[in-house]
């Protein structure tokens, strides 16, 4: 897809990406954070499930069913999304080179949505060892999240 | 009570040692979960709803 431009970078995120980190989590789809040639499109995703299309992936609802996973293409939203996907790391996931979100930018992308099962992904990235509240807070400060950080210390991290 | 609370400080180890597996032992468990939660729906409540509530309704885009 890369290589054809019809997006300019990925990473994988959400659940997915958290199980590098942490223990494994229930989820139904993989999401892929994306970044497209023209993000003011209004059909932003439509190059992407052409693509899909061609190569016989067909789709499931808003996903795409990819092998064994319905994959959700979420477009770079926000300048915290756009530095997760640029500071994003390469993996090896059975001898495949896959980006993946850091744990960092995963707490922090959670944060800034805030349902229940995201402070859920931040206590599980936290307790992994993988990332740790100074790292976050200083994170969540530099996206104006300093706030949403404070709060979800005081209800969560202190006792 | 304490038989319970000792039943889910044992569950919380076992769950916390499943860290240590490789991303792709847990992606697989993973998707053995999701493969039950998906079969569990439709027989409950039908096809319609086997795919659970749409994830875009959980995701902020800046104004």
């Amino acid at each position: 897809m890369q290589r054809r431009g019809v997006i300019t970078s990925y990473a994988l995120f959400g659940a997915t990406a958290q199980m590098r980190y942490t223990e494994p989590v229930a989820t139904l789809d993989a999401d892929v954070l994306v970044q497209v040639p023209d993000p003011e499109r209004l059909d932003v995703l439509a190059d992407i499930y052409s693509f899909c299309a061609e190569k016989g992936y067909t789709t499931e609802g808003e996903a795409v069913r990819v092998g064994a996973w319905p994959a959700q293409f979420v477009p770079v939203f926000s300048d915290l999304t756009r530095e997760a996907i640029r500071e994003a790391e390469t993996a090896d996931f059975e001898g495949a080179a896959l980006r993946v979100v850091r744990a960092d930018h995963l707490a922090v992308i959670a944060l800034s949505v805030g349902r229940a099962k995201d402070f859920a992904r931040i206590l599980a990235l936290i307790e992994s060892g993988c990332v740790d509240g100074n790292a976050i807070k200083d994170l969540a400060a530099r996206h104006g999240l300093a706030a949403a950080w404070q709060r979800f210390e005081a209800r969560f991290l202190h006792d | 009570m304490t038989d319970v609370k000792e039943l889910l400080k044992r569950q919380a180890r076992w769950q916390k040692s499943r860290q240590q597996l490789t991303w792709p032992e847990k992606i697989r468990m993973a998707e053995q979960v999701r493969d039950s939660v998906v079969a569990l729906r439709r027989g409950s409540t039908g096809d319609r709803l086997a795919d659970g509530p749409s994830k875009s309704a959980g995701r902020r885009t800046d104004a």
